[in-house]
């Protein structure tokens, strides 16, 4: 900073040189001790503006000023090639100009975040053999308790012509989880690294160059509105997607008009006299309407057509062995399409209706789903799951409010069930959740809590994108979660979250694939403490 | 005696051989300056300095710069400024990249004298060097494919040009590059649907016409007063403040001699 003022005033002593001690009229009839005297003051404003700025910054600016100064003929070209060429120079020997980005990139943001976590997780085997699961230990729990941590660092932008881009790496090879149990490492001695890989959790990139859509392609950040109910929030989904989103304002009026006198409380002065109050505020309903759409490559076959016959089922799958595989990759496709209200006062209703519907059968979920112990826990049979999240939100004493809730339902529901050997139980395809919360988590002291209840029959939802916490990624459960969390400063969060369930049918199995190794989880209790630091 | 001989002779080699590299100066860089103003420059500077020679090298802007900074030459030519990461550069090893602005330039787009196109606007220049536009008619033209010919990746003129008029965006994939303005204004002469730039003084090449961009051709008062859109300062860049015959030689430039020239040649006077 005062290298660079010196080169200013270093300018400015040059002029003073150049002056006589008779004062001289020029062309303009101007005094040119004056003139000289304009030049340096302009130059030393100059150089505080600079002073000012960040170095990268004052090097990238101070074309405009630059130019601008010799435009008014208050120095030179050369003079200010010289004070150009003196910032660049700052600017090339400070770690911050020795960036370099690629010239399509128009904003780039770099974030992430790291968390510690303790966990309890429990899960309790049936006290009776109902469903004749030919279970042993009785009424036996199955507990851990796990020191974590996790990792994500991402790397997002805009590039010109309306195009954006976003890559993340994130801790941990699972779909629904990105955590790293400390001491896990299977070999390499205590604190070794081969557990704490680092795996690409996202790479996309998309277009918004027509007005109010998004269109995205690649391993992506979940674009539909969703709930851990029916989505791990840990999920990328892989695909495509389309989006759409329009917001309408609606003037309903009630207010401008004359003002009106009160005389009230709030309609006097400090001195006593009588004021008038404000005229009223226009009565304004915003409505936001979106399409969500979706094509995520489920399962990739591979090959699609392999060198000899087809492959078939396998033994110990039923009555399904023996049975030939289809050769198809299988997609899931969503088509959402819902809308927010906002009313006055940060009220707000909004409602995303959703159908989730499986095309193909790819080389790994496509066996039948069951559920029950030592069966299939992974099909993606007769799954078209409608969903209807909703939520109502409000402010009351400044402090948000919020009570949620979703109901899905699997309009193939009674096929799953026939297809898992369970005509008797073709009702177990609905799932719902209802709960409420207060306050939120975005800046220092804030504090939120939430609670809700949550009820996933057998064959309603999809076992592989269900919640990896609440309830174990299982199905056939319903139970109460409560999370509670505080921003110890703006970058940093506490969290602690508990979750009860138990199994809803006695006669099924728990369909999923969780922590707790046992099947059926006729109790489930979970416990987390974290810490977190985004950036 | 013959010892004393041996001692004057000596040392009279030495004292020409220092003489000699006093008065060589070694000039590097931009094809634009280095083609026809440094040359005359230099004949002229010799005039009155008998005894100087010249070594000139007008292989672009980049080998200019670059001399500077790896010490191969006492003025690096240039018709852009040296990009951060070249000053950074230069810093690294100790040296400090001064400019000095020895002329202004505009650079202008040239066409094929028998294209009927009387004038582009700033979009359709950027459209057709970045390939968006292929067709002459899309421009107002009598339409044919549409041949850019630009600098090569060393030239100042080249960066200078993607800034100025393209917003920095690339070149088009068919684009071909040539070596210096000459030879862009000898392929547009020959090329009835060739387009192409080059600086001020190759404007009125044989077979080309200069095309008026939103209305404008470059000229003295509107590259003076920056109103042309595409004008530039070119510069010598010397590590430091030159010395010697180098600082002799930025003098003479800058001066009223070597302004007269950069005038003849079809430059623009600093002054």
């Amino acid at each position: 900073m005062l290298r660079r003022r010196h080169t200013v005033v270093t300018i400015a002593i040059h002029l003073r040189d150049e002056t006589t001690t008779i004062p001289l009229r020029n062309r303009l009839g101007h005094n040119q001790e004056e003139t000289t005297f304009m030049k340096k003051l302009t130059l030393a404003a100059a150089a505080l503006c600079f002073a000012l700025g960040g170095t990268v910054a004052r090097a990238q600016d101070a074309g405009a000023l630059l130019d601008l100064l010799v435009k008014k003929r208050l120095i030179s070209d050369q003079e200010a090639e010289e004070v150009r060429s003196e910032l660049v120079k700052e600017s090339a020997t400070t770690s911050a100009g020795k960036w370099k980005m690629s010239t399509p990139i128009t904003e780039l943001e770099l974030y992430g975040d790291v968390r510690l976590r303790y966990e309890y997780r429990g899960g309790r085997l049936p006290g009776n053999n109902q469903g004749d699961f030919g279970q042993d230990h009785l009424n036996d729990w199955y507990e851990r308790h796990r020191e974590r941590y996790r990792l994500r660092v991402g790397l997002r932008g805009t590039l010109a012509d309306d195009w954006f881009f976003g890559l993340r790496l994130e801790t941990s090879a699972s779909s629904r989880s990105t955590n790293v149990t400390f001491g896990g490492e299977p070999s390499g001695g205590p604190f070794a690294k081969g557990d704490d890989g680092v795996f690409v959790g996202q790479a996309y990139f998309g277009y918004t160059g027509f007005p109010d859509f998004k269109f995205t392609g690649g391993r992506m950040p979940q674009p539909l509105i969703t709930t851990s109910m029916l989505w791990d929030d840990d999920i990328n989904p892989e695909g495509l997607a389309q989006q759409w989103k329009h917001t309408f304002t609606f003037d309903l009026g009630g207010g401008g008009g004359e003002a009106v006198q009160s005389y009230g409380k709030e309609g006097y002065s400090k001195e006593g006299k009588a004021v008038v109050a404000q005229a009223g505020e226009p009565f304004k309903l915003k409505l936001d309407v979106f399409v969500n759409t979706a094509q995520y490559v489920y399962d990739d076959q591979n090959p699609e057509n392999p060198i000899g016959p087809s492959p078939v089922v396998g033994s110990g799958n039923g009555s399904q062995t023996g049975q030939k595989i289809p050769s198809t990759d299988a997609f899931m496709l969503a088509w959402q399409a819902g809308a927010r209200l906002t009313f006055p006062n940060n009220v707000y209703v909004q409602l995303a209706p959703t159908l989730y519907n499986y095309t193909g059968n790819g080389d790994s979920f496509n066996i039948h789903y069951v559920g029950d112990p030592n069966t299939n826990q992974i099909g993606i049979n007769s799954l078209l799951v409608f969903d209807l999240p909703a939520e109502i939100g409000w402010k009351l004493w400044d402090l948000p409010m919020r009570v949620f809730g979703e109901f899905a339902d699997n309009i193939e529901g009674h096929d799953r069930a026939q297809a898992a050997g369970h005509p008797d139980h073709t009702g177990q395809h609905y799932a719902w959740m209802l709960g409420g919360a207060v306050g939120q988590l975005k800046a220092k002291h804030d504090w939120e809590i939430r609670a809700w209840y949550q009820y996933a029959g057998q064959f309603a939802l999809d076992p592989n994108l269900v919640d990896s916490d609440i309830f174990d990624s299982r199905v056939n459960e319903k139970g109460i979660a409560v999370k509670a969390g505080y921003m110890v400063a703006d970058a940093i969060s506490l969290n602690l979250t508990w979750a009860y369930s138990w199994r809803i049918n006695g006669s099924l199995g728990t369909g999923g694939i969780g922590d707790i190794p046992i099947n059926p989880l006729d109790q489930y209790q979970i416990f987390q403490a974290d810490m977190s630091v985004k950036f | 005696m013959k010892i004393k001989y041996l001692a004057l002779s000596l040392g009279l080699l030495m004292a020409g051989i220092a003489t000699t590299q006093a008065d060589r100066l070694v000039i590097k860089g931009s094809d634009t300056l280095g083609a026809k103003l440094v040359p005359q420059l230099a004949e002229q500077f010799k005039a009155q300095h008998p005894g100087t020679t010249f070594d000139i090298a007008a292989e672009g802007s980049t080998t200019g710069i670059a001399a500077i900074i790896d010490g191969t030459a006492e003025i690096g030519m240039s018709s852009r400024r040296a990009k951060t990461s070249e000053v950074g550069a230069a810093a690294a090893k100790g040296k400090h990249m001064k400019p000095t602005i020895v002329a202004f330039d505009g650079i202008g787009v040239i066409v094929n004298a028998a294209n009927p196109i009387k004038g582009l606007t700033k979009k359709q220049v950027e459209q057709i060097f970045t390939g968006d536009v292929t067709d002459w008619s899309a421009v107002g033209g009598s339409g044919g494919k549409i041949s850019v010919y630009t600098r090569n990746t060393s030239s100042g003129t080249y960066s200078e040009f993607k800034e100025l008029a393209m917003k920095k965006r690339d070149y088009a994939s068919g684009s071909q590059k040539m070596a210096g303005n000459e030879q862009i204004a000898a392929e547009v002469g020959k090329n009835p649907n060739g387009v192409g730039y080059v600086g001020m003084a190759y404007l009125k090449a044989s077979g080309t016409k200069a095309m008026p961009v939103d209305g404008a051709v470059p000229t003295v008062k509107g590259v003076q007063s920056h109103s042309y859109p595409y004008w530039r300062p070119t510069f010598y860049y010397t590590n430091g403040d030159p010395s010697g015959v180098a600082k002799e030689f930025v003098d003479f430039t800058v001066g009223p001699g070597g302004q007269k020239i950069v005038a003849q040649v079809g430059f623009v006077p600093i002054k």
